[in-house]
């Protein structure tokens, strides 16, 4: 049994009738690493999470856990927990009992399920909650609880479907720096699903991009952002240009470009359609010749000394270093 | 972990579709297995206790039959019988026309009512409260309410004292009971519920941002009714309507008791051959009365897909 | 021409409103003739005027007389309506489940219980007497009557479940399986306590249906008569103030249950709170 990873997918497939939602995937995931699945909705990153979970039956290939092959097994039998994305607490349970509920369908006994659970509680700093109902709580809190209720099992890997996309931007990098903690004192997987760049930026060791059913990269966020494997992912990430050079098409990094004058090296001819604020930095799109829309990061005070505004012809220009070669689509 | 048996015993790396997967074991049930183990006690009473006695009046409806004894045969004759007699042709006639008036006086009230609760009514407590209210008379028995009219309507009874003590009128009112007029009044009053129940339903699953866009476009409030909220609500105005109108023509006690004796209903009719024994013809006229109702009911359905609507 | 935005409801509100106390007083009016009447002096008649007051027609209620027995037709209106209830819900429950998947066969069974509904209720009766003659077996309550009733009450049953389950997020179904749940465990601790509510409801709902039940009910209990049979026995035979009383004691009974489960559905409603899968959106962690 190689144990060198803790979740291998084996070209697995899905598809409902005559659709296929995921196509042949295959995908190892190191051991204690947080693993985020990114893309467009209809991609089949929630599909391939379920899958993993076990909510899914697999229509083709298999799914390894610590080396054991899974595809056949119930969920509680994987060494998996998943935290959905409405959380699904129990409504007619306290969050005590939400969170023993796994313990209580093994049988164990109340008094040592309901200290287990109470452990868990206050790992998740929800102690004072234990005698709540879950409606009384609010978004974030839920979180918790369902958190814990995940983690009582003592998974091997945590399954996350969408966890902040409910949340307002101000508790959303919160929670995420606790889920990025949290994962580093576990030691476990974590596999992440989202549909936002910054996120999956922000917190994964390893970066999964999907379309259309596919794997399109897998590699760390630097690796990703700096070295965009396709005109796709380039978009996807934001703050990348793509643009048709001599022998394909490149990507160059919008804070890597500037307003300039036409010299040697690489740049493109336009006109200003947008100046964006951002506060730190200014975005500049400029619609260059050809038709194509791109633009450029600007920091604000180098932005100032000459500012620019819609209409204006501008020429972009970057260095040689940061342009980058794309494998076509 | 124990998989015997699911273990590839090849080397964990990239597989190939198809090429080595262990085969796939389920030991879980087919899901419309599990379904119908779920609707089976309910297939099982509705086929037993009403498709089957459907099917048995459908027999019987061509047997044979005299004074002493009913005897299985097959002729047309009851049916002959039934559909040339004009008394026949008579009583449906009233029935439609009474189930047509009713319809017509439930479905005014019965949407004015809902839209009043879903929309006008703010606060969700004071919303179930209403609705409790309308629907409290629900739970006494059809015969009390019915014969609740009585003594309302009479000579000497409520409404009259009122209206002379009121000054309205000199004398009581003759035509407000055992007529047309109370079997038409104790109708509205059994059944307007069924209408405001799933018209009610309806319309609360409007998005009131519907409506909201409506305004904004410029659409008075006449406009959004007629072009926004009774589209969206015509499942439940279907399915009360289908209530109200299979009500009225099976119903059996209201005109016996209201009309005094000047109409008959349908079901009636069916009853007094029940109790003289005459089973074939009762049959027969069962089977018209099935036939009718499933048309209505058939053509009602066209208009919307109900089952789309309920169970979603 | 500008209209001032404001907070004042509109007039169609008033007209609404209007309409609908109207309607309730529609409603209530000879509810309440009735009440009233049922406290008849002991030589007044069926209409008014009010000849005294008494409760002397009370009385009569449950002296069992020669033309009904009240107290006994009473008490096997409630057992029938108590087991058609309990029935009801264990089937309609079951079923509403297993329509939240299209199966074969899900069509025609919806049509079915929307014909059985729809059916008028004496043929359905009618039907079944009929079926138990030819069978040479005799109708009686908990049986051909039984029967009918749940031709009635199922339909309705499986359409309130329909609302209920509606409601009702796969997830946590899912997140049970998740956790370790049996199927069976799933049902026991998740499922139905979640359902209870809207299962209480229909259990109510089958109870009154059953309870008030007459023209199902008619053609197959045999010659023992629930109440609502036992009524109509009067009400040919008799009209007396008895009728009244007896009217305003079923509307208490029937009140009395509603009541309960009704406060009984609120107190879980109100302590689970509206927890749909919309997440509540966040101020504080």
């Amino acid at each position: 049994m190689d144990n060198r990873f803790d979740v291998e997918l084996a070209s697995v497939t899905k598809r409902y009738g005559a659709t296929l939602a995921v196509d042949a995937i295959s995908l190892r995931i190191p051991r204690g690493t947080y693993c985020c699945l990114l893309g467009p909705s209809g991609c089949g990153k929630t599909t391939t999470l379920r899958m993993i979970a076990g909510h899914e039956a697999v229509t083709d290939g298999d799914i390894l856990i610590h080396g054991e092959n899974v595809s056949d097994l119930p969920p509680i039998k994987r060494g998996t927990a998943m935290m959905f994305q409405s959380y699904a607490l129990f409504p007619h349970m306290s969050c005590l009992d939400n969170v023993a509920f796994s313990l209580k369908m093994r049988g164990v006994a109340k008094k040592e399920r309901h200290a287990r659970a109470r452990e868990y509680l206050g790992l998740v700093h929800m102690a004072d909650y234990a005698d709540r109902l879950p409606a009384q709580l609010s978004g974030g809190q839920q979180q918790r609880i369902a958190l814990a209720r995940a983690l009582i099992n003592r998974p091997r890997v945590l399954l996350l479907d969408e966890p902040l996309s409910a949340l307002d931007p101000f508790l959303r990098v919160k929670v995420r720096e606790e889920l990025k903690r949290l994962q580093r004192e576990l030691g476990i997987t974590f596999i992440h699903v989202t549909h936002s760049q910054d996120e999956a930026m922000a917190l994964a060791d390893l970066m999964v991009v999907m379309e259309d059913g596919h794997i399109r990269q897998s590699a760390p966020p630097r690796d990703v952002f700096e070295r965009p494997v396709s005109p796709f992912i380039a978009r996807f990430i934001g703050s990348h240009n793509v643009l048709t050079a001599a022998h394909g098409q490149i990507a160059v990094r919008a804070d890597r470009c500037r307003l300039g004058a036409a010299g040697d090296g690489p740049h493109v001819n336009g006109q200003v359609i947008a100046v964006e604020y951002q506060g730190a930095m200014v975005r500049v799109a400029v619609k260059t010749e050809a038709g194509d829309e791109v633009s450029a990061l600007v920091p604000d005070q180098m932005f100032y000394r000459k500012p620019a505004e819609p209409g204006d012809l501008a020429t972009l220009v970057w260095s040689e270093q940061d342009t980058h070669a794309l494998m076509d689509a | 972990m124990s998989t015997t048996g699911l273990i590839s015993d090849l080397p964990i790396g990239l597989k190939k579709t198809g090429s080595i997967t262990p085969k796939r074991r389920s030991t879980r049930l087919p899901p419309w297995m599990v379904s119908w183990f779920q609707v089976g006690p309910l297939a099982l009473i509705l086929t037993v206790l009403f498709a089957l006695p459907t099917t048995l009046f459908l027999i019987v409806s061509f047997y044979d039959y005299d004074r002493v004894g009913i005897y299985p045969a097959f002729m047309l004759d009851n049916y002959r019988e039934l559909l040339t007699t004009p008394a026949t042709w008579r009583v449906y006639a009233s029935s439609l026309r009474f189930a047509f008036i009713v319809w017509a006086i439930t479905l005014f009230l019965g949407f004015n009512i809902a839209y009043f609760l879903i929309f006008h009514i703010r606060s969700g407590v004071m919303r179930t409260v209403l609705f409790l209210l309308c629907a409290i008379p629900f739970w006494t028995s059809g015969i009390i309410r019915t014969i609740a009219w009585i003594p309302f309507l009479g000579r000497n009874g409520a409404f009259n004292q009122m209206l002379m003590g009121l000054g309205v009128t000199s004398h009581p009112l003759d035509f407000l009971l055992f007529s047309d007029f109370a079997v038409i009044i104790t109708y509205v009053h059994l059944f307007t519920l069924l209408m405001v129940g799933p018209i009610a339903n309806s319309l609360s699953k409007i998005d009131p941002a519907l409506m909201e866009a409506a305004r904004d476009a410029g659409a008075s409030r006449w406009r959004t009714m007629t072009d926004i909220v009774i589209p969206l609500s015509k499942t439940g105005i279907t399915l009360g309507s289908i209530l109200v109108f299979t009500q009225v023509m099976g119903d059996y006690f209201v005109v016996r008791q209201m009309s005094g004796g000047q109409s008959a209903s349908i079901v009636s009719m069916l009853s007094t051959e029940i109790q003289a024994m005459q089973y074939p013809p009762a049959s027969a006229n069962a089977m018209v009365l099935v036939i009718f109702v499933a048309i209505l009911v058939g053509v009602m359905m066209k208009v919307v897909d109900v089952r789309k609507e309920l169970v979603k | 021409m500008s209209e001032r935005i404001s907070d004042k409801r509109p007039w169609t509100f008033y007209a609404l409103a209007t309409l609908f106390g109207a309607y309730l007083l529609f409603l209530y009016g000879p509810m309440f003739v009735i009440y009233v009447l049922s406290f008849q002096g002991p030589n007044g008649g069926v209409t008014f005027p009010m000849v005294g007051t008494s409760v002397v027609w009370f009385q009569e209620v449950f002296q069992p007389g020669q033309m009904a027995n009240i107290p006994v037709s009473f008490q096997r209106s409630l057992s029938l309506a108590a087991v058609v209830s309990v029935l009801t819900v264990v089937i309609s429950v079951a079923a509403g489940l297993g329509f939240r998947r299209r199966f074969p066969g899900s069509g025609a069974l919806f049509y079915l219980a929307v014909a059985s509904l729809v059916m008028p209720s004496l043929l359905v009766g009618f039907g079944i007497g009929l079926g138990f003659q030819f069978l040479g077996w005799q109708p009686s309550l908990f049986t051909s009557a039984l029967g009918a009733q749940l031709t009635w009450t199922l339909p309705f049953g499986l359409f309130a479940m329909f609302a209920v389950v509606n409601r009702f997020n796969r997830s946590w179904e899912e997140a049970a399986t998740d956790l370790g749940a049996s199927a069976w465990q799933r049902l026991r601790y998740v499922t139905i306590p979640i359902l209870l509510p809207g299962i209480i409801g229909v259990a109510m709902g089958a109870f009154t249906l059953s309870y008030d039940e007459y023209a199902r009910t008619t053609l197959t209990i045999g010659p023992k008569n629930t109440l609502p049979l036992e009524i109509y026995a009067l009400i040919s035979s008799a009209t007396s103030p008895t009728l009244f009383a007896i009217g305003t004691l079923t509307t208490g009974v029937s009140f009395g249950a509603i009541l309960v489960s009704l406060l009984l559905v609120l107190r879980m409603q109100r302590r689970r709170g509206r927890l749909d899968h919309d997440r509540l959106s966040v101020t504080q962690a």
